[in-house]
């Protein structure tokens, strides 16, 4: 058992990639990518792939690995994607109640250890969201474009309240 | 009159708890689990309502979640079902439709001007115009039921999405059996009821059939792989398994791999002069009243029969202790069968091959007779031979209407067959699978296997289980459960065939000779099946009716398009949270210190202008243009659509999206980006900029971002071209810069070099300001030297202070939309989707300029040849207005010769022109500048004003361009 919790998470660099050279030069910078779009790795940066040649970067707040990896500049057929997107978590008991109310894909019949990637729609805004393990619960991670972050923040977190849980802007 | 009877097991009610209540002012008690309906007929309520259009007297009828005279303004709610409302403790009720009060309804009246209002009396009252204000004032006040309480609380409702392997819609011993078999084979599976108890027609009866219901539902219930809702209606069906389940609560969008409909069939009833007094009803509302709530129909009932059910009721009463004198079966000798001769032994009269002439009406408006009659032809009884049936009870079992509804909307097709008098299902559309009576499956131990069937099939298709071949639809020709014609004419009329919208046999059979002969016109014209049951009791009675004139077979009609909502459903319910996705910028919180007034634009909020501490509204926007123009002024435009393309054809893809040239664009330049769709028509516009071979950046309007970057990436995928886009608008920020003074004050912020010569009108750069990494667009939106300044979101507060405190003590101020709008009309420029519309084309708006028709191909190219052959039908000018002191508003017409000849698109007064000025759309013949124009304003007051040419300021567009001091 654990409790229903929404928080708003910390900046962290985060950017994208796209093109059709950009999963073969974030492999050979030494990163692990996805082998299949729509599922996530972690290392020294968390990647998730959008699509068979887009990428979805972030950093560990207060971390370097990414801008270290884009200071080279980026090849022919690589190219940047601005991302300054607004990021929560959401997880504990009664997670499925509030995400069947803000959303049509079905997240319970969805497996964390297959590192799922989602990109939906949710109160009317475009998300993305991940699902992962922890140790006694499933957590999602969720981001959305920055003009949205507030509209975002609070739905869910009425929503959070409504179901009995805690929505705050603590960091993880 | 109704009574309630001794309880009985297994009944709704909790006898023990004692709910008081009033109706109409008057007090009344129930029992807890009594509905309001059942409560009022157990208490003698001799009648609920009054009905929609002749106010006639009316009470139970179907008491099946679609009785449409049994609805109440209960606490201020209107249109509360009686039928399947529980009462609560206090609960004030009303009846709808009525004035004065349901004894003292004034509008009763209308019962005696029955002639004076025909079928389609709507449409022929409302063809003069003369007379049109006074019917429509009528109409207005007499038409609606209840009353809309505008001061009520909105109240937000929880929608939520859910997930199952198969669901089963009706909760009788079919969709009990289809659960369960799905159940067993591993399906998660939901099953939903409309009624608080599962069990359908198979609870409350004296055979076994109870106790084999009752057995299936523990075992349904006992199933971990069933969720049961209960009290919760399908609603609607739409593609893809998507069902809408509304409860009390909430709209839950169901999504299903497979579906089963077990949905049972409607009841429908007799129709005979006076079909609707109170007292008659239909005997599945007799039954559900007797077994469910302990009440009653009445002490002398008689029973019209149609089919075997009747007898079973008729004996399901008489166990129960109320008196059936009579059955009257419109079939002919020994039709009743077994039944028939079960209920003559227990003393009742069975009168085979009669018909029911007419209903009496007692001195309280409720039944007291029957008279019958010797059956004739179809739908006429015999001269001779009428007899008189004493009774206070009309119970009708005549036939069925399957209720297919959800499985037409779902894609499925029905046919009629002539053997059952009922549609069944002919076509199911893949995933969606039918079962029970629907089917036309009426036995009991039939209804289970085909359950069972329609439950295993249904698992299998949603990988569970391996499916059996699918069992034929078991037709059972030799017990008709519907009779062929249950209508019997008279010549005083009153024979209702629907109650919701009172309307009778001769109007069906007017409308259809009037030329309103086909079901679909037949239901607009007479408004047959348009009210709150949706035709649920009414349907298949109007296509016999019309059927009979036509001389045609009711399969050769068919149905109506049967469309969502199946059920009447709350708007609060639809509207659900009413989720309102709001941008906002990331300068919100520095707009707000301003004291920015908010407008929406688009999904944004934006500030229409700065208020000052005393300053009237006019007077800032006023301050706010004259800085732009004399000084310096700032606005954030970071809710411009903002898109990248990459790549090796970035370039040609921009030809091909928009009508502008770019691929020669030179790096470091911007050029206007005009896109159109495949019909020429303008859709939207934006600055392109060049910053490199192989990139571009550009703008779209606010409105239109998502719109455009979606196009955007169809076309790209569709054309399979080598270039890639990326949508940075919320991602990048952007503000305006503006005004004589900015270059100066935003030289000594940046490294860049800003003079004329290195950064000219309309080029871009890249570059820092105040150590923010930006790009700076040389545009001239507002008709002034400027920079569109665009940085990172998470950089614009920092721009923005930066900029500010550089012109803190040169007359810098911030400005809003309405002090844009100002500046940009007082240049011309049109505003795609206000100045424009659905059908502008770039000839119209006067913007060839931005179409380079040489181009090989782009969007809209081949439309817009033709349209230029044939010669714009409306030009985009400007205008001014000869006398400033009253101004029309954007929309008003241009009146020429007393016809209409253009409209206004955007219409300012000009602080710095001092007069006002405007856009319109207008006839070519009065688009030449120097014509005198008419305009229509507010109470018709024609005011005066002269097309003039634009750029209203600064026509030779020398301030944008300003060189360098």
């Amino acid at each position: 058992m654990s409790a229903l919790e929404f928080i708003v998470r910390p900046p962290a660099d985060r950017f994208g990639l796209k093109g059709p050279n950009a999963p073969e030069w974030l492999a050979a910078a030494g990163l692990e990518i996805p082998a299949v779009p729509n599922t996530w790795t972690s290392s020294s940066l968390f990647v998730a792939r959008l699509g068979a040649s887009e990428f979805f970067l972030e950093d560990l707040p207060g971390g370097t690995a990414l801008r270290q990896l884009l200071e080279a500049g980026l090849p022919r057929g690589v190219y940047p994607v601005l991302r300054e997107d607004s990021a929560f978590r959401l997880s504990g008991d009664g997670a499925f109640d509030v995400l069947a109310q803000v959303c049509s894909i079905d997240f319970s019949s969805m497996v964390a250890d297959d590192r799922p990637v989602i990109m939906t729609s949710m109160v009317g805004v475009s998300v993305i969201v991940v699902a992962y393990e922890a140790p006694d619960e499933t957590r999602y991670r969720i981001w959305c474009d920055p003009t949205f972050g507030r509209y975002l923040q609070q739905t869910l977190g009425h929503i959070v309240i409504e179901c009995g849980g805690n929505y705050t802007g603590v960091s993880e | 009159m109704m009574y309630r009877v001794d309880a009985q097991p297994d009944q709704w009610i909790d006898r023990a708890v004692v709910v008081s209540f009033t109706f109409e002012g008057e007090r009344y008690q129930g029992f807890r689990g009594d509905t309001i309906s059942s409560a009022l007929a157990a208490a003698g309520v001799p009648f609920l309502a009054r009905s929609f259009k002749y106010h006639r007297r009316r009470h139970i009828l179907s008491f099946a979640n679609h009785d449409s005279n049994a609805m109440f303004q209960v606490d201020g709610v209107p249109n509360v079902r009686g039928d399947v409302t529980l009462l609560s403790e206090g609960m004030q009720i009303f009846a709808v439709n009525t004035f004065g009060g349901l004894a003292r309804d004034k509008a009763r009246i209308l019962n005696s001007l029955g002639r004076w209002l025909p079928v389609g009396f709507y449409y022929k009252a409302f063809h003069g115009r003369r007379l049109f204000p006074y019917w429509e004032k009528m109409f207005r006040a007499l038409t609606g039921l209840g009353t809309v309480p505008l001061d009520a609380p909105r109240e937000a409702t929880a929608k939520r999405y859910a997930f199952c392997d198969v669901l089963v819609v009706g909760g009788g011993p079919s969709g009990l059996s289809a659960a369960l078999e799905a159940a067993n084979a591993g399906a998660r599976v939901t099953l939903v009821d409309e009624a608080f108890r599962l069990g359908g027609g198979g609870i409350g009866c004296m055979d076994g059939e109870h106790r084999a219901t009752q057995a299936l539902i523990k075992r349904v219930v006992g199933s971990p792989k069933v969720s049961i809702c209960r009290a919760t209606t399908a609603a609607a069906a739409y593609a893809d398994r998507w069902i809408a389940l509304a409860d009390a609560q909430r709209l839950t969008k169901m999504r299903a791999k497979a579906v089963v409909f077990a949905t049972g069939v409607s009841e429908q009833p007799a129709v005979f002069r006076n079909n609707d007094l109170p007292g008659v009803l239909l005997a599945t509302a007799a039954w559900r009243l007797l077994w469910r709530y302990g009440v009653a129909p009445g002490r002398r009932v008689v029973m019209i029969a149609g089919n075997a059910e009747a007898y079973r009721v008729c004996l399901d009463l008489h166990s129960q202790g109320v008196m059936v004198t009579s059955i009257v079966d419109l079939r002919g000798e020994r039709a009743g069968g077994d039944g028939a001769a079960a209920c003559a032994a227990l003393g009742m009269t069975v009168l085979a091959a009669h018909a029911p002439y007419q209903a009496v009406a007692g001195e309280d408006g409720t039944v007291v007779a029957l008279e019958v009659a010797p059956l004739g032809p179809a739908g006429r009884v015999h001269a001779g031979g009428h007899q008189r049936l004493e009774c206070d009870a009309i119970l009708m079992s005549v036939g069925w209407a399957a209720a297919s509804q959800l499985l037409l909307q779902a894609g499925g097709t029905t046919r009629f067959s002539d053997a059952l008098q009922q549609f069944v299902p002919q076509e199911l559309p893949d995933g969606v699978f039918a079962a029970g009576r629907m089917n036309g499956v009426y036995e009991y131990a039939d209804r289970l296997a085909d359950g069972a069937r329609a439950g295993a099939i249904a698992a299998a298709y949603a990988g569970f289980g391996t499916a059996r071949p699918e069992a034929a639809v078991t037709v059972q020709g030799a017990r008709r459960p519907s009779h062929a014609f249950p209508i019997i004419d008279h010549p005083a009329g009153k024979n209702f065939v629907d109650f919701d919208e009172d309307l009778q046999v001769k109007d069906l059979e007017n409308a259809a000779q009037e030329g309103f002969d086909s079901s679909e016109l037949m239901k607009r014209y007479s408004t047959v099946g348009m009210g709150p049951s949706q035709g649920k009791h009414s349907n298949m009675n109007a296509l016999r009716v019309l059927a009979r004139v036509r001389e045609l077979g009711v399969g050769e009609l068919g149905l109506t398009t049967s469309r969502p909502m199946y059920h009447p459903v709350p708007l609060k319910l639809l509207a659900g949270r009413s989720f309102n996705a709001e941008r906002r910028s990331p300068l919100d919180a520095v707009h707000a210190a301003l004291g920015a007034v908010w407008m929406p634009a688009g999904n944004w909020r934006r500030p229409e202008y700065y208020a000052v501490p005393g300053e009237a509204r006019a007077h800032s926007i006023e301050r706010e243009v004259y800085a732009v123009r004399n000084a310096a002024g700032l606005i954030d435009v970071g809710t411009l659509g903002k898109i990248e393309v990459y790549g090796p054809q970035a370039g040609e893809f921009l030809d091909r999206a928009y009508c502008g040239k770019f691929s020669d664009q030179r790096p470091g330049t911007t050029r206007y980006g005009l896109m159109l769709d495949e019909s020429g028509v303008i859709v939207d516009d934006g600055v392109v900029a060049r910053l490199g071979e192989e990139m571009y950046y550009f703008t779209t309007t606010t409105g239109g971002s998502a719109t455009v970057f979606r196009e955007l990436l169809r076309l790209n995928a569709l054309w399979g071209m080598d270039c890639v886009l990326v949508n940075v608008t919320g991602h990048r920020s952007a503000v305006n810069f503006a005004g004589p003074l900015s270059r100066e004050l935003l030289q000594p912020l940046t490294s860049l070099d800003l003079s004329e010569a290195a950064f000219p009108y309309l080029a871009v750069r890249s570059g820092d300001i105040a150590g923010i990494d930006a790009r700076l667009l040389r545009v001239g939106f507002v008709g002034e030297l400027g920079y569109e300044i665009h940085v990172a979101a998470s950089d614009a507060v920092g721009l923005w202070q930066a900029l500010s405190a550089a012109g803190a003590v040169r007359q810098l101020r911030p400005f809003g939309v309405e002090a844009q709008r100002v500046l940009r009309l007082e240049k011309g420029h049109f505003i795609v989707s206000q100045d424009t519309d659905g059908l502008t084309d770039p000839l119209e708006a006067n913007a060839q300029w931005a179409v380079a028709m040489q181009k090989p191909f782009f969007v809209g190219q081949r439309s817009l040849k033709i349209l230029a052959a044939r010669g714009p039908r409306q030009s985009l000018v400007g205008f001014e207005m000869q006398n400033a002191s009253r101004l029309p508003k954007e929309c008003h017409l241009v009146i020429d010769r007393g016809n209409i000849a253009g409209r206004i698109t955007s219409i300012v007064y000009s602080p710095t022109l001092g007069k006002a000025i405007g856009l319109a759309m207008l006839a070519p013949a009065l688009a030449q500048p120097g014509s005198e124009i008419e305009i229509r304003g507010d109470g018709g007051a024609m005011l005066k004003a002269r097309v003039t040419s634009t750029p209203f300021y600064d026509p030779g567009n020398q301030r944008q361009r300003m060189a360098a001091p």
